[in-house]
């Protein structure tokens, strides 16, 4: 897949945020703590692309942020999906599904 | 929605810049910390936990570079420090940059003014309602004009058209409280501003109904410029009443501004309904099938193209031809872009119009070189600097960017500056009102076309200029160039910089031949031969009919004033006649051999004209053999007629043409010839011999003559004694055309004496571009081998051959330069000979001259690098650097 561990799949960073947030608002080092801790440490973000992915979904509109204190009584900016976000999890986790699918016929085949 | 929100945010960074950059920082900073407490958790310490977090992401600014630089706004961003950094790098030499911005300015001035008269010549489209569906018609063998009746067929019978309007230019005389005042108008036919789709200013335009019967309709639409400044904007100046020809007219409205009829270089005052012409014109010709006074332009019904139209046109014309045999035999039509009358000015026009727009593009060409030298040598002077910006991590995109973008402004910059000066040529061009006794004024003031032009014009100079630099830069190397600057002095830029003086010196010999091509036409022209010799003659016109004279009274009054003026002092003779020779009026007839079955196809084109005794004295044309007319040449005696050359040889089949007859119709009378003259230019200066035929203006009344005066005093103070006595004859009679033969000369002369201005223009534009960038080129190639040359002179070099050195290169170049521009001048001659009347393109004189300019020129520019080049001081110029 991809030539060294931690590299995602192009395109996929977006997917992987909107369903970290699907359960919860998160700040930003939560989001990728939450990554590393789901992919048993397979993907490692650093926070340049982390953070390029935030500004970049959020201009389009499939989050949306927020200053909230923190357990620890810090301020941090929140992230939230939006009803836009959520739909596009929705269909890109379809598409993704089908996509495997796909090339795991192809692969066993 | 999304893409709003993009712009939007975008934005926001944009110009809330330290607001959006602290936020990010605080979110960084946050995410640090709380990476940090994590890492704590397990013992470690704050300081070690942070150092970790940092090593394991990177530090915080870089991380907010990357997000920063992830946005559209970033590109923005660096534009904008480019552009920043350009206007201070320009503004830090501001000789440089006022040179370039001058050179550009003069370069896309030029172009742009001259685009600016092609715009309104040929682009421009009529101020009507959807011009591309109108067309002028014209007779495939004889011009523009067409017979009121055979107008009437073709509106008639045709199938294409939505409607045809017949149209004719008339000047006519209008009553102010200061006397009689002579302006032009259109006559019109009724469905004139209905097919044309004008809407008035003010009142109503006449229509179809105002037009029906002869005499019945006297309406006037006004101009707007006429309303304006004849009738002082007067709000009700609709119902008034104003005599035309002393016929009162009722102003029935005033035509919208911009609107001048349907020529773009014609702007009359009124417009009068066609079946006025009896009233307006003294002739009445709107039955007559012979008389060719009237231009037709057709709107097209929708999806008709205009060989469709063309062809359904000829059916009409072949219908026509067999009703009317002996005046529509051949009869055919085309269809031509109205504006210029068809073909008869358009076709001469538009060749003018881009063959000076060609020249004025080589002109621009010679001042991007000039800019791409000076930018190459500002470039290589540069190196270091973008040397460091490459080794402290530029990309090299990023340095391409900042010197295009360097260049785009300079190029704006000029282009800007030639806006402006082409505005103000043009808005003198549009001031400018020919002297001449016609409403000639082109509306040249720029539009959205012309700004395009400029911009473009300005862009593409850039690129060409600025594209070359930029891709050098982008080569350089910075490892050899930090490590000396003089280690990249190579072959190969020494190359490029050779090859811009070679197309430079090129460009110029082509400008320079073209200027001196023109003038020695004009020189030519103004030499030629004209078969009468203007100067010391004045003229006056006036007309008769109009003025209320019958011709009986008419007669006794032109003779009376030929009387008259032949008694002023210093008279040395005086006649009057229909017309002279090169004036915009001709008139042309039809005459036949003296042989037994004539038939139609005999006839031969004459032109004419009608004088009275003396003429030829008068204005100075030759008497070959026979007489001229006398007093007793009248309607009484037989007809007579003097001939020319041209007219002898083609008519009477012979030199020797006292006492031979012709005749003037083809059933018509015979008349004899009882004199035989040179032959001379009647319609331009380009024509080729015309026959000409000259009546005795006693023979055949015409109530509009002009009088020549030839004196031994100046033209311009006979004129004012010529004026007085014909006001002590009739202090009411309006005079027109008053003023000498020789600017009468002036409508003649014009286009050749236009192509000589702005191709001398062009040429001392050329000659500027070039010196100064020789010169520039030089004085940069010293300057960098100011070691060399100091060294060569430490170990004895002798300052001849230091110049040897210099000016040898320079030579070279100048001789290879002229000889591609030698080659190309003469490839471009034939445009040249098409603009420029009397040139031959190969004028073996003309080009010596130009190479000897060029030779001159160069010596010139290479003076000052060359003298500095043998003063170089050994001792300063090893320390240099």
């Amino acid at each position: 897949m991809a030539d060294k561990p931690g590299d995602l799949i192009q395109g996929t960073l977006d997917m992987l945020i909107l369903k970290t947030l699907a359960l919860e608002p998160m700040h930003g080092y939560g989001i990728s703590v939450r990554l590393e801790q789901m992919s048993k440490g397979v993907f490692r973000l650093n926070a340049g692309s982390l953070f390029v992915a935030f500004q970049r979904m959020q201009r389009a509109g499939l989050i949306k942020s927020e200053w909230k204190a923190t357990e620890n009584s810090r301020r941090a900016k929140y992230y939230a999906l939006t009803d836009r976000g959520r739909k596009r999890l929705n269909s890109e986790t379809r598409e993704w599904g089908r996509q495997v699918a796909a090339i795991t016929r192809i692969l066993e085949a | 929605m999304s893409l709003l929100r993009n712009i939007a945010s975008g934005l926001r960074s944009l110009f809330r810049n330290e607001q959006v950059s602290q936020e990010l920082e605080e979110e960084l900073n946050g995410f640090l910390e709380i990476a940090a407490e994590e890492k704590m958790k397990h013992g470690m310490s704050h300081h070690d936990a942070i150092r970790q977090v940092r090593l394991e992401q990177g530090s915080v600014d870089m991380t907010k570079e990357v997000v920063r630089s992830a946005g559209w706004e970033s590109f923005v961003e660096t534009c904008w420090q480019d552009v920043r950094f350009a206007t201070r790098m320009l503004g830090k030499s501001p000789g440089f940059t006022a040179v370039a911005v001058l050179t550009l300015a003069l370069g896309i001035g030029a172009n742009t003014a001259i685009f600016s008269v092609v715009n309104a010549l040929v682009l421009r489209p009529l101020p009507v309602e959807r011009p591309k569906d109108l067309a002028f018609l014209e007779n495939a063998h004889y011009g523009p004009s067409q017979s009121f009746p055979n107008y009437k067929d073709l509106r008639d019978r045709n199938q294409t058209f939505a409607g045809l309007i017949g149209y004719r230019m008339a000047p006519v005389e209008l009553e102010t409280d200061r006397g009689a005042l002579r302006i032009w108008g259109y006559l019109a036919t009724g469905n004139y501003f209905d097919i044309l789709g004008v809407r008035p200013a003010l009142g109503r335009c006449f229509n179809q109904n105002d037009d029906l019967r002869v005499g019945a309709s006297p309406y006037a639409v006004l101009s707007y410029s006429a309303w304006q400044s004849r009738f002082g904007s007067d709000p009700a100046v609709v119902g008034k009443t104003i005599r035309l020809n002393r016929v009162p007219y009722s102003v029935i409205g005033v035509a919208p501004p911009g609107f001048h009829g349907t020529e773009v270089f014609y702007w009359p005052d009124v417009w009068v309904p066609m079946m006025m012409e009896p009233r307006i014109e003294s002739n009445s010709w709107l039955d007559s099938r012979n008389t060719w006074n009237t231009w037709i332009i057709g709107r097209l019904k929708p999806n008709v193209s205009l060989s469709l139209a063309e062809a359904d046109l000829n059916v009409v014309a072949a219908e026509m031809a067999r009703q009317y045999p002996d005046i529509n035999d051949g009869l055919q039509f085309k269809l031509a872009k109205p504006g210029l009358i068809g073909n008869m000015i358009g076709r001469p026009a538009k060749a003018f119009a881009f063959g000076v727009l060609m020249l004025a593009a080589l002109v621009l060409l010679v001042a991007c070189t000039n800019l791409a030298g000076m930018l190459a040598a500002r470039a290589a002077d540069r190196q270091r600097e973008v040397a460091i910006r490459l080794a402290i991590g530029a990309g090299r995109g990023r340095v391409v960017r900042q010197v295009l973008t360097e260049t785009l402004i300079l190029s704006l910059l000029g282009g800007a500056a030639g806006y402006l000066l082409a505005s103000y040529l043009s808005e003198a061009l549009s001031r400018w009102r020919a002297p001449l006794d016609f409403p000639v004024q082109f509306s040249v003031n720029p539009d959205w076309r012309v700004f395009l032009f400029a911009l473009a014009g300005a862009i593409l100079a850039g690129m060409l200029f600025g594209s070359a630099p930029a891709w050098r830069a982008s080569r350089t190397d910075p490892n050899t160039a930090l490590r000396g600057a003089s280690a990249t002095w190579g072959p190969g830029r020494l190359a490029f910089r050779d090859l811009l003086v070679v197309v430079q010196v090129a460009l110029c010999f082509v400008l320079v031949s073209a200027s001196f091509l023109s003038l020695r036409g004009l020189q030519q022209a103004l030499k030629m031969n004209l078969g009468f010799q203007p100067e010391h003659v004045a003229t006056a016109a006036f007309e008769l009919n109009l003025a209320g004279y019958s011709e009986e009274r008419g007669r006794a009054f032109q003779q009376q004033a030929l009387q008259t003026i032949q008694q002023l002092p210093g008279v040395q003779s005086a006649s009057y006649s229909n017309s002279v020779p090169l004036s915009i009026d001709q008139s042309h007839t039809g005459v036949f051999p003296d042989k037994p079955d004539l038939r139609p196809s005999d006839r031969i084109g004459v032109t004419f004209y009608q004088v009275s005794p003396e003429f030829f004295a008068t204005i100075g044309t030759k008497l070959l053999a026979g007489r001229e007319f006398n007093w007793h040449d009248d309607a009484n005696s037989r007809q007579v007629a003097i001939v020319n050359l041209a007219f002898a040889k083609r008519v009477l089949y012979t030199d020797n043409a006292v006492g031979k007859r012709f005749r003037s119709g083809i059933t018509g009378p015979f008349a004899e010839v009882v004199g035989l003259v040179e032959d001379g230019k009647y319609g331009s200066l380009t024509e080729s011999q015309q026959p000409a035929v000259f009546w005795s203006i006693l023979q055949a009344y015409n109530s509009a003559t002009t009088l020549e005066v030839k004196s031994s005093l100046p033209a311009t103070q006979m004129i004012g004694e010529v004026r007085q006595a014909i006001a002590r004859l009739d202090p009411q009679l309006p005079l027109y055309g008053v003023g000498s033969l020789t600017q009468m000369l002036g409508f003649a002369f014009f286009p050749t004496r236009a192509a000589a201005i702005a191709l001398s223009a062009f040429g001392i534009l050329a000659i500027m571009l070039a010196v100064t960038g020789i010169h520039s080129l030089l004085a940069y190639a010293v300057s960098r081998r100011t070691q060399e040359i100091g060294i060569r002179m430490a170990v004895g070099a002798r300052p001849v051959q230091v110049l040897r050195l210099v000016l040898g290169r320079a030579a070279a170049l100048l001789v290879l330069g002229s000889l591609v521009g030698l080659t190309l001048a003469l490839a471009v001659g034939k445009v040249i000979s098409s603009i420029v009347y009397q040139t031959q393109p190969r004028d073996p004189f003309v080009m010596i001259t130009a190479w000897i300019a060029i030779a001159l020129l160069g010596l010139f520019a290479s003076w000052a690098p060359a003298r500095r080049a043998m003063r170089v001081d050994p001792l300063v110029a090893l320390r240099h650097d």
